[in-house]
């Protein structure tokens, strides 16, 4: 992924734990669309290029780690192309 | 008036015209991000229009808007007006549950949805072809212009109506703050237009100042600031909080001499929040505060009185035992609702909160709603909600008054009753303790994610 390390649940938990100022242990794992913004927002900032996702994409994302699958794959699609 | 039910009556619909439409034929009402011309917007507008008449809406009728924020939901909204009818305005969120329940108690003669959506994700405006479809055959329960339902965050939900006149009142009142966006400028509109600040502070002042309004491409940082940097006149961002999180952490490719300032509505912005923000960007972070009701009630837009706001021009505020009542001429709600909340032209806002005798600075301290008194001793239920959310292994709580302190808990993996009680009992002292507790594997959510507070609906919840 270009010169940034690979993105990691923890990234993702510490991206939220941000939004609700909560510590990260108590990041919930179930995920709504703000939250979603928000790490699409930041994972976009670290990467300095937007994610191109497709509604499909994002209406199945309900968890972190279904978050973190889409944006993996988002990402190395973006570095491969 | 009318005398026998109390409801106001239809205004002439010569206002949208008037106070909306008026003005030069190429000026840009919308970037989308093509322009979209006062001309352009007129014609379609009528065309609309047309559609809504051949489905069978009539003047004193009323039409559902259940489209999410586009051009469409746009020219429906102000072709609606036009015909002299009333707008139903449905958050494009809600089930289809909660839209049945809603379109059986408002009958409209007609439902304008999607029949085709297209735009990437998280679009904020999309690209949308209505469809109109016939519903009922009866006029509008009441002659207000706009029907809005409350979030139902704070009980059951209320429909909510406020006349032409209201509507054109709020837009003047817009005209005499000082700090809004001025004609020429341009408004970067994230809040959704459904509601009441994306709708009279964003939509219909726009229209009426000759404020271009851009929504970003998509909700993301970059966006809104690239928003902000197509054009060179100075642009006002229109958000709630979480929009200042999303400015705050992005950074500026380059200088924006054209960003003028930031203004939220929705719940008060913590003070380092709001430092970040004036920090990374320079500008202003304005504050509004505003209920469905009656519109914008007062502001903050350059930041001085944080907390506090001051009045609107023409809005009076006063504190009673604690509670803030604002002025309010009639009613706003529409059939069953609670005869306490508005009397004799005051509504009370159910916020508690201080208006400074000396400033007529208005300080707003949280909601009332929340208070309960045990055995003779007042415990504000927040207290109780939130040290019940902090606790380790609860992804969320709800706690209401169900004939003693009821907690509803989400847990976040392993949880049973006894640990949970027994962490509280560390924590918070007998008498504000849970009598009841009920953990659910989901709480009940809005479609905009706040949680239900509804006791039936919880303890549905909790039985089903």
């Amino acid at each position: 992924m270009t010169g940034r390390p690979d993105l990691g649940r923890a990234d993702l938990v510490a991206m939220l734990a941000e939004l609700t100022a909560k510590p990260a242990a108590e990041v919930p794992e179930r995920i709504g669309s703000m939250e979603l913004a928000w790490l699409v927002h930041l994972v976009e900032q670290r990467y300095e290029r937007p994610l191109d996702l497709t509604d499909d994409q994002l209406a199945r994302i309900r968890t972190v780690d279904d978050a973190l699958a889409v944006f993996r794959t988002s990402l190395t699609v973006a570095a491969d192309g | 008036m009318d005398r026998s039910t109390g409801n106001p009556l239809v205004t002439d619909p010569e206002w949208v015209d008037e106070v909306l439409l008026a003005g030069p034929a190429d000026a840009v009402c919308l970037r989308l991000p093509a322009p979209v011309g006062r001309a352009a917007l007129r014609r379609l507008v009528a065309e609309a229009q047309a559609g809504l008449v051949d489905a069978g809406l009539r003047p004193g009728g009323a039409a559902a808007l259940r489209l999410p924020p586009s051009l469409a939901y746009v020219v429906h909204l102000l072709a609606t007006w036009r015909l002299g009818a009333q707008a139903i305005l449905l958050d494009h969120r809600l089930t289809d549950h909660e839209v049945d329940r809603a379109l059986r108690r408002l009958t409209p003669q007609v439902v304008v949805a999607p029949v085709r959506t297209s735009g990437g994700a998280l679009r904020v405006f999309v690209d949308v072809t209505a469809g109109v479809t016939g519903y009922a055959d009866r006029p509008a329960g009441s002659g207000h212009a706009v029907i809005q339902l409350s979030s139902g965050s704070t009980g059951p939900s209320k429909v909510i109506g406020r006349t032409a006149a209201d509507l054109v009142a709020e837009v003047h009142r817009y005209t005499r703050i000082d700090g809004v966006a001025l004609p020429g400028e341009r408004i970067v509109l994230l809040p959704s237009m459904v509601h009441v600040l994306g709708l009279v502070g964003g939509l219909l002042y726009a229209l009426h100042a000759g404020v271009e309004l851009v929504p970003p491409e998509r909700l993301s940082g970059d966006a809104v600031l690239a928003a902000v940097a197509a054009a060179d006149t100075p642009a006002t961002v229109l958000g709630v909080p979480f929009h200042i999180g999303l400015l705050a952490s992005t950074r500026p490719g380059r200088p924006l001499p054209q960003f003028k300032r930031m203004t939220t509505g929705g719940e008060l912005v913590p003070a380092a929040v709001a430092r970040a923000f004036t920090d990374r960007f320079g500008v202003p972070l304005g504050n509004m505060y505003g209920m469905t009701e009656v519109g914008v009630i007062g502001t903050d837009l350059y930041g001085r009185h944080r907390p506090a706001i001051a009045p609107a021009p023409g809005m009076a505020v006063r504190a009673v035992d604690g509670e803030l009542w604002v002025s309010c001429p009639a009613s706003p709600y529409v059939g069953l609702s609670d005869p306490t909340r508005w009397s004799d032209g005051w509504l009370r806002t159910r916020d508690a909160g201080t208006v400074n005798p000396d400033t007529g600075l208005v300080t707003i301290r949280g909601r009332l709603d929340s208070q309960v008194s045990v055995g003779g001793m007042k415990v504000d239920l927040t207290e109780v909600e939130t040290s019940v959310a902090e606790l380790p292994g609860v992804a969320a709580a709800v706690v209401v008054w169900d004939d003693g302190i009821t907690a509803y808990v989400q847990p976040d993996g392993p949880l049973s009753e006894e640990t949970l009680d027994k962490l509280l009992a560390e924590r918070l002292a007998g008498y504000k303790r849970p009598r009841v507790l009920r953990l659910l594997d989901q709480l009940p959510r809005t479609t905009t994610g706040k949680l239900v507070r509804s006791r039936d609906a919880l303890r549905s919840a909790a039985t089903s």
